[in-house]
């Protein structure tokens, strides 16, 4: 591990355009500014890995035939409501899925 | 590198043999996936797959890197009032207009030990289908569960 001292105001530069500013400095956390091109996603590192541990949880969902009727026992009671608010981006959601031969 | 459509990258269609049904995906229908997905980062292109045995749900399996298939339902299914706003980077990252069509899907677990479904509406999965290009969404102050029950039984 790299490891730098940085008073307030002062950064750091990771590869291409990536820079972590310290901001302010308290008695048990320092404010980070971090400047990223919009294709480098950065995330808290506890989000991230909550995150991926469900993923690898739900990659096993499908892992054998009996899951899936076991999934399909689970009928879904909600309805789409057609009168809820549009997708931010508009609605309703696009169709685009493969249909099985 | 910002989102870029999907480009070409098998010749003959591509057979997948599923659980729920054989299916010919051709190069049109991959979903890039340009950070991969948290987790199954290798996984890159992905493809959306229907079928009579999944009901309402849809299964989201990756067709580059190792295999990842991921049984996902539209969010508004489970939550009819279920809404997130994109920020201006993930609609740059999406190749999304403000006004365009965007798929949204949300990932289901089924436990092992009890058999109970719940669905993680906090990281949502977002695709743009004119650019056929998709991401997780990560936000850190959602005020949706990363477990919400699948109503059921």
């Amino acid at each position: 591990m790299l490891v730098f001292t940085r008073k307030r105001d002062e950064a750091v530069v990771i590869g291409d355009g990536v820079e972590v500013r310290v901001l302010r400095i308290g008695r048990d956390s320092i404010r980070l500014g971090v400047t990223a091109p919009t294709s480098v996603p950065v995330h808290r590192l506890e989000v991230y890995e909550q995150i991926r541990a469900e993923n690898h949880l739900a990659a096993a969902t499908l892992r054998s035939p009996d899951r899936l009727s076991q999934l399909r026992k689970h009928t879904i009671k909600a309805a789409v409501d057609p009168h809820a608010p549009a997708e931010p981006q508009g609605s309703p959601a696009p169709q685009r899925s493969v249909k099985p031969l | 590198m910002t989102a870029i459509p999907a480009e070409p990258v098998m010749n003959a269609p591509l057979r997948l043999d599923t659980e729920f049904g054989v299916f010919e995906v051709g190069s049109e229908e991959s979903i890039s996936f340009p950070s991969g997905v948290p987790g199954f980062e290798a996984c890159r292109r992905f493809v959306l797959l229907s079928s009579p045995e999944l009901g309402v749900f849809q299964c989201l399996r990756s067709i580059e890197g190792p295999v990842a298939s991921f049984v996902v339902v539209d969010p508004r299914r489970v939550l009819p009032t279920y809404r997130t706003v994109l920020s201006g980077a993930d609609l740059v990252r999406l190749g999304a207009s403000p006004d365009g069509a965007l798929l949204w899907l949300a990932i289901v677990t089924l436990e092992d030990a009890t058999g109970q479904a719940h669905v993680n509406l906090r990281a949502p999965i977002v695709i743009n289908p004119q650019m056929m290009v998709g991401y997780q969404l990560m936000p850190s102050n959602s005020l949706y569960p990363l477990r919400h029950p699948l109503s059921g039984e």
